[in-house]
């Protein structure tokens, strides 16, 4: 298998990227990028423009990328305020998750559907703690991780994480019942 | 203890709701696409960048630049006349300070012609005087 470019903490001083390096590199991260930014702006017209953004500027600034590792922290941090910006941009409507009408109870052994109702409550999150819940359990990371991804306290992070959990817990055993969560 | 049950497993419906997607196809091609345009974009404005380079920002603004342009020519056409004015003045000056000399020069001979007419007539009474004695 193919060495990826950048791969590991080796490439300090990256070599000149080709189109056939950028395409691998678009290609490794390209459903990370696109899901946080679908998820976060549930539109998937919306989500794919950002993803090309993001990797448009990744382009750019690809002198500046260390390691893989640096990389992928850049593309979550970038994909992460581009999907802010672009909610502020273009602001819709919002109600909070208490105000959110609950969907219908769902019938037993409807896991597509339990898991489309959670992202409809994960995106009925106001936005940084959208954004957290995205990050913590898309992408896996850590509330350190996360913290240094939005600039912001790690206290902070895991304040908007447990509230939000409260939130969707709450939420969420009212629409599928104390079965199934 | 339900509550802690709970929490986990909501996270664990979470971790699978929020699972990465794949993105639409094409979505590469269409990456590359829009570099290809970024850099043709890129192109035409590198042909500029040196103009950039020269020029600080406040002359991004083509009314500033024009004024700049108006306000140096201006500065020009003054300058020069004033060297020409400069220049006559000086040339006069000059003009006036050789006819001084030559004026000085002429005074000066005829001061020496004086002199030497002065010496002779002395001469000529020393040498009478000189005879009747």
């Amino acid at each position: 298998m193919a060495e990826p470019v950048l791969a590991g903490k080796a490439a300090e001083k990256p070599a000149v990227i080709t189109e056939t390096d950028f395409a691998e590199i678009v290609h490794r991260h390209q459903s990370m990028v696109y899901s946080i930014a679908l998820h976060f702006l549930a539109d998937a017209a919306a989500a794919e423009e950002l993803a090309q953004d993001v990797f448009l500027q990744l382009h750019a600034n690809l002198h500046s990328m260390k390691s893989d590792d640096h990389m992928k922290f850049w593309l979550r941090k970038v994909t992460s305020h581009r999907c802010i910006d672009s909610k502020r941009r273009y602001r819709t409507p919002q109600i909070s998750l208490d105000e959110a009408p609950d969907p219908a109870a769902p019938t037993p052994a409807e896991d597509l559907l339990l898991a489309r109702r959670l992202r409809q409550l994960v995106a009925s999150l106001p936005e940084k703690p959208r954004l957290i819940v995205i990050l913590r359990y898309q992408e896996d990371m850590s509330a350190d991780e996360i913290a240094g991804a939005l600039a912001m306290p790690v206290a902070t992070v895991k304040s908007h994480l447990q509230r939000s959990l409260a939130m969707l817990r709450e939420k969420a055993s009212r629409i599928i019942g104390e079965v199934t969560i | 203890m339900s509550m802690d049950k709970d929490t986990s497993r909501l996270e664990d419906a979470l971790k699978i709701a929020l699972r990465r997607e794949a993105v639409p196809h094409g979505f590469g091609d269409r990456v590359r696409a829009r570099l290809v345009d970024q850099g043709l974009a890129g192109q035409d404005k590198s042909r500029k960048a040196w103009l950039r380079f020269f020029m600080p920002p406040i002359f991004a603004h083509p009314l500033v630049r024009w004024g700049t342009v108006a306000a140096v020519s201006a500065a020009l056409v003054v300058g020069g006349i004033e060297y020409r004015r400069i220049e006559q003045e000086r040339a006069e000056g000059e003009a006036a300070k050789q006819r001084l000399i030559l004026a000085l020069r002429i005074a000066g001979s005829k001061l020496q012609l004086a002199k030497s007419k002065v010496q002779g007539i002395q001469a000529d009474q020393t040498e009478n005087q000189q005879e009747k004695e």
